[in-house]
């Protein structure tokens, strides 16, 4: 068992015996070597469950939606990128800080999932994509801290830039080759709606296309719809999206999500300025504000 | 089942030239949902509105949809036709077969028909999503408040107030009177400002409808038009104002000296203190900053000598919150910060003045007693220059516009120099001088012509000491040629600025302002006292710089807009708005900051969950506020919000039609 | 059919969606002044060019329409007072990420056109038109018909 795990088990053991929460979210291995679904523990000796490895990919702030009725408080650990999804969430008003016990884990980054599924477990895996781009490692806020000071500032160090390079060649592709390009990969799109299901951007009480009154979202899965779906998906993140990567884990159909969430991304950065997404709960949001001096090309 | 009435209008010729009118009414009858389609020559005529009435009740219309001219133009009358041809006015449709077709595409009419027809069927496919709407009304509270007492305040509050409102005037300083009361003479006609300023105080304070709320600041606005919540706090004068008399004793015998504000720090005030000798209300309060019983615990002087026991150092800051119906801002304007002109040794040199110093040196009961003398070593000037637009037209150093006032007061003071000192000199550098006004440009005439002062065409590039003296080196630009004043005195014409907190009370009330932090008119021509915030008004210098005539002109212009709200009991409101359904609004939040009428608040309901109740927040939209733009409809991602009478159904009805 | 190939009697079909109290009394100024343009245009009056929900010109597109203009108040010309600032940066955004998945530029465009720029407006409509005309009907987001 590794130290961490260790860890994990024993501050989530301490927190639910102490009363300090009722429920503890953490991670714990799955079906499959290469799976560390999300486990949600209630009793002191099933903290035992409760493991930290290189698969722990569920962003675990997404799971505090369920509980926003839950008179109680609930302890979640967090990632670098869980912890930008609570300020995010806190920034929507759908968290209460004081209902929550953040269990900070500085993190080196996961392995990819779907490479570690075909190279086998004596695989060399590599990094996942997201975590080979990953600004912020280390947990933004957090009640506990696994590994302590000093584990941040080691992991700190591992902060890598984000990579536009994939977007930058879609990008240079002529308008009809972007558009075969994305009409290829969303007309494999299903509509199970998985990636808006782990998003953390996604916070909506009801979604938009769960909706039945309104008319404007077709549900037909077809190429148009489609497109429809993953543009207007794309915007509901913009300047949301805490680049976690879940929705393309999640996704059945490997539709590259990111490649979109990324794009606008890198356009507000380049047009609105610097922005990270989750960093400041209380900041103003890209499409919340405006700026007088933004750039005129409406002229 | 909707039964929609089509009714294409000829216009004359107007339209009928360029579209067939009868056959886009033929089309019309195949659109779903119409029940009767025909084209007449004048639809906005009795008799075509007569025919609308007729065929609403002949052929059982629940919808109307005229094609005619733009709906900016006669929407309003078919509205009205339709109500009394028995459906709510909300259920007509305009397609503007006019404006958008018949005159701009004149030499095709297969087309321009086609056209027509297609604008027509838009306009039918939203009418059958139109809901019937009731014009509500909110109640207005008959009471006004006026933020600062200075002459525009002033105004403002008598004006109300002899309309037969309650007012209350809130001023920050312990009197009112404001700028106005600190300025010696008036141009052009050189009355004296406190001859004709202080029976206006007299008579604001004694009126019976109005209330001086003096030395309070406003704390907090809530609400909107016709019930405006302001928290006031009443800063602890340390006199109990019903027990003072206002006899003075207190500040004759007071032992800390502080430089006066009123006089531009010229002379020194006591700490218990008027500001000035007419203050309104003439009754002191205590500066606890510099007061000696304050700092150290001992002294209780003023305690001590005061006949009436008024004295109480144990006052405290008092929060009141009243409601208000209207609000009139008339907060005034700063001095720019003249430091920032190195170059002309304004603070290094005790003779560089500015304008506002000037106008307490000339007055009566200032400093000098009215006589001029310059403040280093009070010998008369016989050189006196004067320097204008500093910091006015000076993007680099100071601001882009034009401070108004500056030609004129220069010119006054110019000539009160020349007429008090016989033999003085008076040298004025000028950029430009612009005098519109009644009688502004004879006053300036008089100024050259009869009292000679000496206008130099040029900006001033150093002035420094030598001896008693202070040389003024500038450039005559008429000549193209340097000059260089001997001067004893120099005078400059400093920028009016906004008031340093202007943005802190726009953002408390809601409204906006420019980014010279002077409030934003509703609109600079037709609604130039009307903010963009309902039952919010401007008066005076906090909406740019301007002179006395002009703000109150202003004062009485907001006056008249606040008795027009007061004389209602309620208003209507438009019930063109947003709408939440709370069954779906996630309480994000994301709606509240694009709302630019601060109409969107959160709100906690109850609901029951899983047999458990439960609280949570809600956006609610503010039907008094809300102006129906739409902004936060696209806000919400989950279409929470929609924009009644543009709903999303409606809107995308539009453009489905469209493309059949 | 292939995008390149343009059908007989086609024309293009452009919606404008245009705010109340700016572009669309600018088309309105167009009209009283007769100023010609060609009739392919539709506008749809929404109250502030911030009402125009980006859903809705997707929409426009998966129904069949060639080209849309989001059009309203000059910045800092808001009826509203920010409405169109909210505007220009919702669709900075969206215009680049409709480019991105292959939308033409010429298909979606915005514009302040005042309630005084009555040629303005036409000469934006002429524009987008002719642009429009020269690319041939939109087969890109179309639903199959």
């Amino acid at each position: 068992m590794s130290e961490i795990t260790k860890k994990i088990q024993e501050i989530a053991r301490e927190i639910l015996e102490k009363g300090e929460a009722e429920i503890v979210i953490g991670w714990e291995k799955g079906t499959f070597w290469y799976l560390s679904p999300p486990a949600f523990i209630d009793k002191p000796e099933d903290t035992q469950r409760l493991v930290w490895d290189e698969f722990c990919h569920n962003n675990l702030s997404k799971y505090l939606l369920d509980y926003k009725n839950h008179e109680g408080k609930v302890a979640i650990f967090v990632k670098g990128c869980d912890s930008r999804a609570f300020n995010r969430l806190l920034q929507d008003k759908q968290v209460d800080r004081e209902k929550v016990v953040l269990i900070g884990i500085p993190c080196t980054g996961l392995k990819d999932q779907d490479k570690a599924k075909s190279l086998g477990p004596n695989g060399d895996i590599p990094k996942a994509q997201k975590c080979m781009e990953c600004k912020y490692p280390t947990p933004l806020v957090y009640d506990y801290l696994i590994g302590g000071e000093e584990a941040l500032n080691e992991v700190a160090a591992t902060k890598e830039a984000p990579d536009f390079s994939d977007v930058k060649a879609v990008e240079e592709m002529t308008p009809d080759e972007r558009y075969d390009f994305w009409t290829k990969q969303y007309d494999r799109c299903l509509r199970c709606y998985a990636c808006r299901n782990v998003c953390p951007a996604c916070s909506c009480r009801e979604c938009i296309f769960d909706q039945t009154r309104i008319g404007w979202i077709g549900k037909a899965n077809n190429s148009s719809e489609n497109q429809f779906f993953a543009l207007t998906r794309a915007m509901h993140v913009a300047g949301r999206c805490v680049e976690c990567g879940e929705c393309e884990r999640a996704c059945p159909m490997d539709i590259p999500i990111m490649l979109l969430n990324k794009k606008l991304i890198k356009d507000i950065n380049e047009l609105f300025g610097k922005y990270d997404a989750g960093i400041d709960p209380e900041g103003k949001l890209p499409l919340g504000h405006f700026d007088k001096n933004d750039p005129e090309e409406f002229m | 089942m909707k039964r929609v009435g089509v009714f294409i209008c000829h216009c004359g010729s107007n339209i009928a030239a360029a579209v067939d009118c009868e056959k886009v009414a033929e089309n019309a009858k195949s659109f779903p949902g119409v029940a009767f389609s025909t084209d007449y020559k004048y639809m906005c005529a009795e008799p075509g509105q007569d025919l609308i009435k007729k065929a609403i009740k002949e052929h059982k219309l629940d919808r109307i949809v005229v094609a005619s001219c733009s709906p900016r133009m006669h929407e309003p009358t078919f509205r009205r036709c339709i109500e009394s041809g028995g459906l709510n006015p909300y259920l007509l449709e305009m397609a503007n077969i006019r404006e958008h077709c018949s005159w701009v595409h004149p030499d095709d009419k297969e087309r321009a028909t086609f056209k027509a027809t297609e604008l027509v069927r838009m306009a039918v496919a939203k009418v059958l999503k139109n809901e019937p709407l009731d014009k509500s009304t909110i109640p207005i509270t008959k009471r006004a408040l006026v933020i600062g007492g200075g002459i525009a305040g002033i105004q403002a509050a008598l004006d109300i107030a002899n309309a037969g409102h309650i007012v209350d005037v809130v001023e920050k300083e312990p009197s009112i009177g404001g700028r106005m009361a600190q300025i010696d003479k008036t141009f052009p006609t050189l009355d004296c400002s406190a001859c004709i300023l202080t029976p206006k105080m007299v008579e604001v304070a004694n009126h019976p409808n109005v209330n001086l709320i003096t030395y309070s600041e406003i704390e907090k606005v809530e609400g909107y038009v016709g019930n405006f919540d302001v928290t006031i706090r009443k800063k602890a004068r340390s006199v109990d104002m019903k027990a003072c008399t206002g006899c003075g004793t207190c500040y004759q015998k007071c032992p800390s000296k502080v430089p006066s504000e009123f006089e531009m720090e010229m002379m020194d005030r006591k700490a218990i203190y008027t500001p000035f000798p007419q203050a309104i209300p003439n009754k002191p309060v205590i500066d606890r900053e510099n007061c000696r019983y304050f700092k150290t615990g001992k002294c209780g002087v003023c305690q001590k000598v005061c006949p009436t026991n008024a004295v109480d150092f144990t006052q405290e800051d008092e929060l009141v919150t009243e409601r208000y119906g209207a609000i009139v801002v008339a907060t005034g304007f700063d001095l720019f910060d003249e430091s920032v002109y190195g170059e002309y040794g304004y603070g290094k040199y005790k003779d560089v003045i500015t304008g506002l110093h000037f106008e307490r040196l000339i007055n009566a009961s200032g400093p000098t007693m009215g006589k001029i003398k310059r403040p280093s070593d009070g010998k008369i000037p016989k050189n006196v220059v004067f320097i204008k637009c500093v910091g006015s037209r000076d993007e680099v150093k100071g601001k882009a516009y034009c401070s108004k006032t500056c030609c004129m007061y220069t010119a006054k003071h110019a000539t009160l120099v020349r007429e008090k000192i016989k033999d003085s000199n008076v040298y004025v550098f000028y950029m430009d001088v612009r005098t519109p006004g009644k009688g502004y440009d004879e006053f300036y005439t008089r100024t050259t012509d009869q009292f000679g002062a000496k206008y130099i065409r040029g900006r001033v590039s150093k002035i420094y000491e030598k001896g008693d003296k202070l040389i003024v080196r500038g450039e005559d630009t008429l000549l193209g040629r340097p000059v260089e004043v001997e001067a004893d005195m120099v005078v400059l014409a400093t920028a009016m600025v906004a008031k340093s907190d202007a943005a802190k009370l726009a953002q408390m009330i809601g409204f906006s302002y420019d980014q010279n932090h002077f409030y934003t008119e509703a609109h600079p021509k037709l609604a130039p006292v009307e903010t963009h915030t309902a039952g919010v008004y401007l008066a005076g210098a906090c909406q740019g710089p301007k002179d006395i005539p002009d703000s109150v002109a202003q004062a009485s212009a907001a006056a008249v807009k606040v008795c027009g709200l007061l004389s209602k009991e309620e208003m209507p409101t438009e019930p063109i708005i947003s709408a939440v359904d709370e069954a779906i609004c996630a309480g994000c939040g994301m709606c509240v900051p694009v709302c630019p009428y601060k109409a969107i608040d959160m709100k906690v309901i109850q609901e029951r969950v899983h047999g458990k109740t439960i609280s949570r927040k809600v956006a609610t939209v503010n039907s008094g506020l809300c102006q129906g733009c739409g902004a936060c409809t696209v806000a919400c991602r989950s279409a929470a919000l929609n924009l009644k009478h543009f709903t999303n159904e409606q809107i995308l009805a539009e453009v489905d039609a469209l493309c059949l | 059919m292939s995008v390149k190939e343009i059908p007989q009697n086609w024309e293009p079909k452009i919606l404008v969606f245009a705010c109340n109290w700016c572009t669309y009394a600018g088309a309105d100024l167009a009209g009283l002044s007769r100023l010609q343009y060609p009739p392919n245009i539709r506008i749809l009056r929404v109250p502030c060019s911030g009402r125009v929900n980006p859903q809705f010109v997707i929409r426009a597109f998966q129904r069949g329409v060639d080209g849309v203009l989001v059009a309203g108040c000059h910045p800092g010309d808001c009826h509203y007072v920010t409405g169109n600032y909210f505007t220009r940066r919702r669709y900075l955004l969206m215009q680049r990420l409709l480019q991105y998945v292959g939308i033409d530029p010429e298909r979606f465009q915005a514009r302040w056109i005042s309630g005084s720029e009555g040629p303005k407006f036409q000469q934006v409509v002429n524009q987008i038109t002719e642009e429009i005309r020269a690319m041939g009907p939109n087969r890109k987001l179309r639903d199959a018909q």
